[in-house]
């Protein structure tokens, strides 16, 4: 549903502003690196810009840390309408392994209604492009639904190991 | 000098003020001076020929012992270095200000004014850094009752407590986000016309709390990964200088084969980081050639490490005792074909980039600083060396497998940007060299040393290492429950920042991004903040109204 929005309000280019909320660096140097010449993000209209002002789309890195959290949140208010909000690595996703310290508000839900995850420590340049790519419907989605099904009472399984411990330690003894 | 003369050197000159060295430190002279002679001595170790590397303050309260701070220095020349320790009572945490002497200690007094409620009486600029301007007063995160999860309510719209223009100035905001700032930073620029009079600077936007957090959450084998995640670009650095200093505190050996593949990661991070360096600061001068092309000769380098960790930038390579990873001949041969090709490259973008008049034009004579300040302000790494001053960790305190190694560090004498761009340019060539080195003096054997029961608690390690970006210090007190007791990074932006506004000082505006890109700035690895030059005695000639006029004519 999204990405059917997503391509009907950005059906050409897409100018994208990248905000870093407090990352260390590693999500900013990929992001970066989309566009050189190996994975080259212009030829599909991508473009980076500098200013929030003229962007479609913001890439957030890094966890939201107490003081970019008000400031994160003004330059989102600064894009115009339509707008789509990358968080990309697992700091933005969820606020990384610093989620809950005394200078950090979280991962980027807390600061902004996110549309899309890409996760990673960094996530890989060809993963940034895949999921912007993907939001923008120019590829299709690789994941396929899992269908889960019963496969056998976990209590059952318990009791079994138990015995063939059991057994395990009477060889052993009669070793000893 | 070696450590017994200075030492005897000490104690002649200031008596029963200097007790030690404390056992706690073995390899390193750890000395106990009294509160009120601080500055004193820190004078004088200057004087000898010191330079100040940062303090380490700590919370030892629940030992009795008040709280301490430790100030470090390094005598580069003769290959050691001094800590030199204080404690003040828990009641009342004042210490004597040496920043008034030691410009560069500036910032550690005024962190731990913030982190610890220490009181430095004398302080030239007692201002908040670390924490964020709505920080309730009271609240110090690092002292041991404070949780590392205490998040004090936040209050909208307040203010930074920026520093007056100085007079006849206009003030031009930089950041916290701003296209030429890849990470979240206020900068204050005071100008006069297009001319710098002046910066300040409010910063730590990124600061994570990660030294709180590894002192009482994780534990010590976990904590090189966290330390790796403080810099995305230079984490093996942050990972072995914080496994050497706890292996130097509690007297592990390392096999040498694992110290040798330390060097390989660290130098292949070099690689990476300078090419990446380059590109950027090609962008901020404007010249996108250089970036597209320099960072499409380091993708192979990234290729690489993925191939040799499974990761392109967080290795997870290194653990205390060793590292994770072998080298198989396999992959040597790969390394060795991977860097043949990038030497060509380099060398072809080193010729480009020697002839460009325009880089020459927008890089020479820029962010001038001389030798002089550089060495009072404690500039390290290529920042340091582009000013002749020749200062290299891997040389003059050497760690790992260096000391087998032969390596040059290139200098310069230009003392501005285009020196720092040639020194990265030919530290490359030194990283390649290494390298190869590193792959033919290997010795076979094991890559990770047994595993010890338990560490040896309150023990002090530090340990230096050569980032691209200059010297990182990790300093470390072993502590009880398999985690430090304290675990201070310095990381070479900490101070290489802090001499930054000296370098904007009469420079063009226009050549703000590329001064402040000339320290690499990693303002994740630092965040930590400030120093202001104030008033500039000269005449307003505009006023704000013609300014606005003037500069906006001049956008069009």
């Amino acid at each position: 549903m999204l990405a059917k929005l997503a391509k009907k309000a950005f059906p050409k280019s897409l100018w994208v502003y990248h905000c870093n909320s407090g990352a260390c660096n590693g999500c900013d140097i990929e992001i970066l690196n989309v566009l050189t010449p190996y994975y080259d993000v212009e030829r599909f209209g991508i473009k980076l810009v500098g200013s929030p002002r003229h962007a479609d789309a913001m890439l957030l890195s890094g966890a939201v840390t107490r003081p970019t959290l008000p400031l994160v949140k003004r330059a989102f208010e600064a894009m115009p309408a339509p707008k789509l909000v990358f968080g990309i690595g697992s700091c933005a996703v969820g606020g990384g392994c610093w989620f809950d310290t005394y200078n950090v508000s979280g991962g980027g839900a807390t600061a902004l209604p996110m549309d899309y995850y890409i996760p990673g420590c960094p996530p890989r340049p060809e993963a940034i492009l895949f999921g912007v790519a993907l939001a923008l419907g120019l590829v299709d989605q690789k994941a396929a639904p899992v269908e889960l099904k019963q496969v056998e009472f976990p209590l059952d399984a318990s009791l079994r190991t138990q015995a063939w411990q059991d057994r395990n330690a009477i060889y052993k003894w009669l070793k000893d | 000098m070696t450590q017994e003369t200075l030492l005897q050197t000490l104690r002649a000159e200031f008596g029963a003020a200097v007790t030690g060295p404390d056992p706690a430190a073995p390899r390193r002279l750890l000395l106990d001076v009294e509160r009120a002679r601080l500055p004193e001595i820190a004078r004088r170790l200057i004087a000898l020929g010191a330079r100040y590397q940062v303090g380490v303050g700590s919370d030892d309260r629940a030992r009795g012992l008040g709280f301490g701070l430790i100030h470090l220095f390094a005598f580069d020349k003769s290959g050691f270095t001094t800590a030199i320790r204080t404690s003040a009572p828990a009641e009342t945490p004042e210490f004597p200000s040496i920043t008034p002497d030691i410009p560069v200690a500036g910032w550690t007094e005024r962190e731990y004014r913030d982190l610890l409620g220490f009181r430095f009486p004398g302080h030239p600029k007692p201002k908040k850094l670390i924490l964020a301007d709505d920080w309730p007063d009271g609240i110090y995160p690092l002292r041991k009752e404070v949780p590392y999860n205490l998040v004090p309510p936040a209050a909208e719209d307040v203010a930074y407590q920026l520093d007056e223009a100085p007079p006849g100035t206009t003030m031009v905001p930089v950041g916290p986000f701003h296209s030429s700032l890849h990470e979240p930073a206020h900068f204050a620029v005071y100008v006069d016309g297009e001319t710098i009079k002046g910066c300040d600077y409010r910063g730590f936007m990124t600061h994570r709390g990660i030294e709180k957090l590894c002192q009482t959450q994780v534990s010590y084998n976990e904590i090189p990964f966290v330390a790796e995640r403080i810099c995305g670009i230079c984490g093996s650095v942050h990972a072995t200088a914080y496994a050497q200093s706890v292996e130097e505190a509690a007297g592990l050996a390392v096999p040498r084969r694992a110290e040798f593949i330390r060097v390989l990661m660290l130098e292949l991070e070099r690689i990476h980081s300078h090419l990446l360096w380059l590109g950027v600061a090609g962008h901020l001068i404007g010249f996108d050639t250089v970036f597209m092309h320099a960072w499409r000769v380091r993708e192979p380098v990234m290729w690489l490490s993925e191939r040799i960790t499974g990761n392109r930038k967080t290795y997870g390579m290194v653990v205390l005792g060793g590292v994770r990873r072998d080298i198989s001949p396999e992959t040597a041969e790969d390394i060795r074909s991977v860097l043949k090709k990038v030497e060509a490259e380099v060398l072809g973008l080193k010729a480009a980039i020697l002839k460009d008049s325009l880089i020459h034009k927008r890089t020479k004579g820029v962010g001038h600083m001389p030798k002089a300040e550089a060495e009072r302000w404690s500039l390290v790494g290529p920042v340091a060396r582009a000013r002749s001053i020749d200062i290299d960790a891997r040389r003059d305190h050497p760690y790992a497998a260096y000391n087998e190694l032969s390596f040059d560090v290139p200098t310069a004498d230009s003392c501005d940007v285009w020196g720092t761009v040639l020194v990265r340019l030919l530290e490359v060539f030194e990283s390649v060299k290494i390298m190869r080195q590193v792959l033919d003096k290997m010795p076979a054997g094991p890559i990770l040393a047994a595993p010890q029961e338990a560490l040896p608690a309150f023990r002090h390690g530090l340990s230096m290492v050569e980032a691209p970006r200059g010297e990182s210090v990790h300093y470390v007190i072993t502590g009880e429950e398999n985690r430090p007791e304290r675990w201070r990074v310095r990381a070479p932006t900490y101070t290489n920042l802090q001499g930054v506004p000296r370098m904007l000082l009469d420079n063009q505006f226009a050549d703000f991004p590329i001064i402040v890109g000339s320290i690499d700035p990693c303002y994740s690895c630092t965040d930590r903040a400030v120093v202001v030059e104030r008033g500039t005695g000269r005449e307003r000639v505009w006023d704000r109204a013609e300014l606005t006029t003037l500069s906006r004519a001049g956008g069009k």
